[in-house]
């Protein structure tokens, strides 16, 4: 089967269940005794391993499969959760997410066994359920406990005694079919064959079909056709068509009587199957690999039970040769990597179809006005048309851009993980408080904000809080706290990221900065704490007195900083000494367009982000002043540099006889400038472009936009002149 | 032009035995800069527009001239002249702006004094041994292809827009 086209699926789907297995192991550290948490566990192991099954993702589909088995002990009470499970489970989430990782990048799931791991998740389940084994409680237990998956085929061999005629005991079934059933039966589901007769004068077969397969559906999985499921759509069938059902459910009545009740069915042939049944009549080369059932996969004969060798073989034993093959074969089509997609709640999509029908209405008015008969435009309904147009498209622009904001979520629900791995690695016991996980960002922005968040959170748990001895000298609780708050401020989003902690010790760092030579002690005397604050963002300065492997290689924070203004944000540290520190970092809501105020320099024109004005004042030329004999402006208590935009623009220096002087006071967090700027235009929504790649590097302009004119216009990127 | 391209085509399979038979030739589109006449490979050609207001950049290499609008995008677009040391652009009717496609650079205008035709060379047609010349622009040319009684000089385009010379 080719599985290509839900790869892309496959690869969210898998992701989802991932995060919810870590967060749902998360809670059961927490809370071992939780039985929804179990519950939910087992399910999303459960549906890793089918879609891992369905992709023929061999080893991922094992190492899942064990997974599975250990929490159907779990859930039976036979094992009990701790510390060292916990772990055990977080690696093999790992495992799980370096297969998602090499299936990402080649669309295969690669060639590690994790055998380690597979063998550390059986060894915990024999340890545990020693006792557990002996119950004959079928399917799951015996097939877990005993590690080998020969027990279900132990009582195979009374099943097929039943009705020798039905026809699903001939139905010829694919190796990867019997396959499919012999891992059902392992996972502790029953497995039934069903034959349907649909009555002669039926006319609409494959509706029925379809109906009986969805009366089956509230039951179970249907794991075989026979014909093939693409036949039955098709109507290619008689007037009987035969199924393989896995369920979990004993109530074979309730089957019957569902698929029953579907209109013209004549009549439903049912009984108990194993893989075993379809054996004899599978061709030869189904039964082939049989012989050879010494050669077992180690893990697997580890606690073989005294079953007799059966002919089906156990998954566990034919993953390794399957795979091989599978793999070299998609090896050589080197399918590409997956496109990046975004979600889209259908909400949005209706919203934004809404508006594309209004949009339309506006041009149909528009042209109606034009070809009114008299030839002459009624100038009123004109204007009124123009203004509905422009509240159109502003909707439309901000549906658009709805569509591509996601919750930051995504990004920030592995940290929980990451702080608990820390806290064990570092001995520190600490918690992380998350709010605003729902702030939505361009997906843009949240695909790359989750490095720099990373490491300021690592930054935390490294060297933000104390050991728990010093931290009761100092009168906290032992366990610190970390936080991530995320929140909306007008265009921007907030994300701060803090602990409770030790706070940077400016001293030191101050210390640490005149012994690197960045300023001398007589300058660093005159430094405010922000300023000493901000050496941490210097490349290369590192704080840690000595290297962890955690952080404090000293490529840090100043990769944070670029990384968060390569984003168009910036990021600031507030600190007490004792108390703990708060990094805050701005990220501006969408990175396409944006409200900007248009002003002229000379004969051009220029825009400025709206977001990073605070005012514009008029000032008189005689209230400049000037400090170190740059020009600086006093405004309601603040000293401001002034930014002189015609010199800094390259313009040749001209003549200016006016008194006041127009100046756009521009601020990048607590630091402000004023631009000294000829002719204020007006506020204007623009789209922001590229400058292209040639010149782009351009450390005063951050990118052009296109007037209504058709002219290009260069927005200015006053946080680099600050 | 046609029969041309089909034959050209046609002679791929076999090329070593009608090797001397019939040679494929490239097209080049000619440009006047100042008084001489430079061919442009056209493979490397989006477009070819009119002379329009161009955005000045700060702070932008001294070459580039700026911004223009096209269709949407924003491309910069370079003056040919500045870059080889000529004197600068004079701008009238017949000023035109090469768009050229890279795959590195992405879109770059060019900006020439005028263009004249299209023309095909084969190999056999372009001095390739211009490499010792001594004329200062001569690290943008790759070849010198004859054109009837005149010359044209084939520009090397990647080093045209490259940054590392000049």
């Amino acid at each position: 089967m080719d599985v290509s086209q839900y790869l892309d699926i496959f690869i969210d789907e898998t992701s989802e269940h991932i995060q919810s297995l870590s967060d749902n192991i998360m809670v059961l550290e927490n809370e071992p005794e939780n039985k929804d948490t179990i519950n939910e566990i087992f399910r999303a192991a459960h549906s890793l391993k089918g879609m891992a099954g369905t992709m023929g993702f061999k080893r991922m589909q094992h190492l899942t499969h064990d997974m599975e088995n250990l929490f159907s002990e779990v859930r039976n009470d036979s094992i009990k959760v701790n510390s060292e499970l916990i772990d055990i489970l977080f690696q093999c989430l790992d495992a799980i997410e370096g297969y998602l990782e090499t299936v990402k990048s080649t669309s295969d799931e690669g060639t590690e066994d994790n055998e380690v791991l597979i063998k550390k998740l059986n060894e915990f389940l024999e340890s545990g359920s020693g006792e557990g084994g002996d119950d004959d409680d079928a399917g799951s237990d015996a097939a877990a406990s005993s590690g080998a998956d020969e027990a279900p085929a132990a009582e195979a061999s009374a099943a097929p005694a039943g009705d020798g005629s039905a026809e699903y005991l001939s139905m010829k079934l694919e190796e990867d079919d019997i396959l499919k059933l012999q891992e059902a039966s392992d996972g502790g589901s029953n497995l039934y064959g069903l034959t349907v007769h649909v009555q002669k004068d039926c006319l609409l077969k494959a509706a029925r079909a379809f109906l009986v397969f969805k009366a089956i559906d509230d039951f179970g999985e249907i794991l075989c056709y026979n014909p093939s499921s693409q036949d039955i759509e098709d109507e290619k069938f008689d007037l009987t068509f035969s199924i393989v059902i896995s369920t979990s459910s004993t109530d074979t009545d309730a089957i019957k009587a569902a698929v029953s009740a579907v209109s013209e069915i004549e009549a439903v042939d049912m009984g108990a199957v194993t893989p075993d049944t379809f054996k004899g009549g599978a061709e030869p080369e189904a039964s082939a690999p049989a012989p050879e059932p010494e050669k077992k996969a180690p893990e697997a004969s580890a606690a073989a039970a005294p079953a007799p060798a059966p002919a089906p073989k156990p998954v566990a034993e034919s993953a390794p040769k399957a795979a091989p093959a599978a793999a070299g074969a998609k090896k050589a089509a080197n399918k590409p990597v997956t496109s990046r997609t975004v979600r889209v709640d259908i909400e949005k999509l209706d919203s934004l179809m809404n508006q594309v029908s209004e949009l339309i209405i506006a041009k149909n008015s528009l042209v109606s006005i034009s070809s009114s008969e008299t030839g002459e435009y009624d100038s009123q309904s004109f204007r009124e048309q123009i203004e509905y147009l422009e509240r159109v498209t502003t909707d439309l622009h901000e549906s658009v851009m709805k569509v591509r904001m996601v919750p930051i979520e995504s990004t920030v629900n592995k940290f929980p993980r990451m702080i608990r791995d820390l806290s064990r690695k570092l001995g520190k016991p600490m918690d992380l408080i998350m709010t605003g996980e729902e702030t939505e960002l361009d997906r843009t922005v949240v695909d790359q904000i989750g490095d720099p968040l990373q490491h300021l959170l690592r930054n935390s748990a490294d060297h933000g809080i104390e050991k728990p001895e010093d931290r009761k000298k100092a009168g906290k609780p032992e366990k610190g706290t970390i936080f991530l708050n995320a929140f909306q401020e007008g265009n921007n989003v907030i994300i701060q990221v803090g602990d409770d902690g030790g706070g940077i010790n400016t001293e030191a760092v101050k210390a640490k900065a005149i012994e690197r030579g960045i300023v001398t002690e007589e300058e660093a005397e005159s430094l405010t704490q922000k300023e000493i604050v901000e050496f941490l963002f210097m490349p290369s300065f590192s704080m840690a007195k000595q290297i962890t492997d955690i952080s404090g290689r000293g490529v840090g924070l100043d990769v944070v900083k670029s990384n968060i203004e390569a984003l168009g944000g910036d990021v600031e540290v507030k600190t007490t000494f004792g108390q703990g520190s708060t990094f805050t970092v701005r990220l501006p809501l969408t990175l396409a367009i944006i409200q900007a105020l248009m002003i002229e320099v000379r004969d051009e024109k220029y825009a400025i982000a709206l977001a990073s004005i605070m005012t514009i004042e008029n000032i008189p030329k005689s209230e400049i002043k000037y400090v170190q004999a740059k020009e600086v402006i006093h405004l309601r208590g603040l000293v401001i540099p002034l930014i002189r935009l015609d010199d800094l623009l390259d313009f040749e220096p001209a003549e200016d006889d006016r008194d006041d002087l127009t100046v756009v006071i521009v601020k990048r967090g607590d630091s402000h400038a004023g631009l000294v700027v000829d002719n204020l235009m007006g506020q204007q929504e623009i789209v922001i472009k590229s400058l292209g790649k040639v010149i782009e590097n351009n450390k005063i302009i951050s990118g052009a936009t296109i007037l209504g004119d058709g002219e290009v216009a260069l927005i200015l990127d006053t946080n680099a002149m600050i | 032009m046609a029969d041309q391209k089909a034959l050209a085509a046609d002679n791929k399979p076999n090329k070593h035995e009608l090797d001397n038979v019939v040679e494929e030739k490239i097209q080049y589109i000619v440009v006047g800069i100042g008084d001489e006449k430079y061919g442009i490979d056209i493979s490397f050609i989006d477009n070819i527009v009119r002379m329009q207001k161009i955005t000045r950049v700060p702070k932008a290499p001294d070459h580039y001239m700026g911004v223009i609008n096209l269709r949407g995008m924003v491309v910069p677009v370079m003056s040919i002249r500045r870059k080889m040391g000529l004197s600068d652009d004079v701008i009238n009717n017949a000023t035109r702006i090469i768009i050229l496609k890279l795959e590195e650079q992405g879109l770059v205008g060019v900006l020439v004094d005028e263009v004249n035709e299209v023309i095909a060379l084969g190999e056999s047609e372009i001095d390739r041994n211009v490499k010792n010349s001594k004329k200062s622009d001569s690290s943008f040319i790759n070849g010198i292809g004859k054109n009837g009684d005149g010359l044209v000089s084939i520009f090397e385009i990647t080093a045209v827009v490259d940054e590392v010379v000049a």
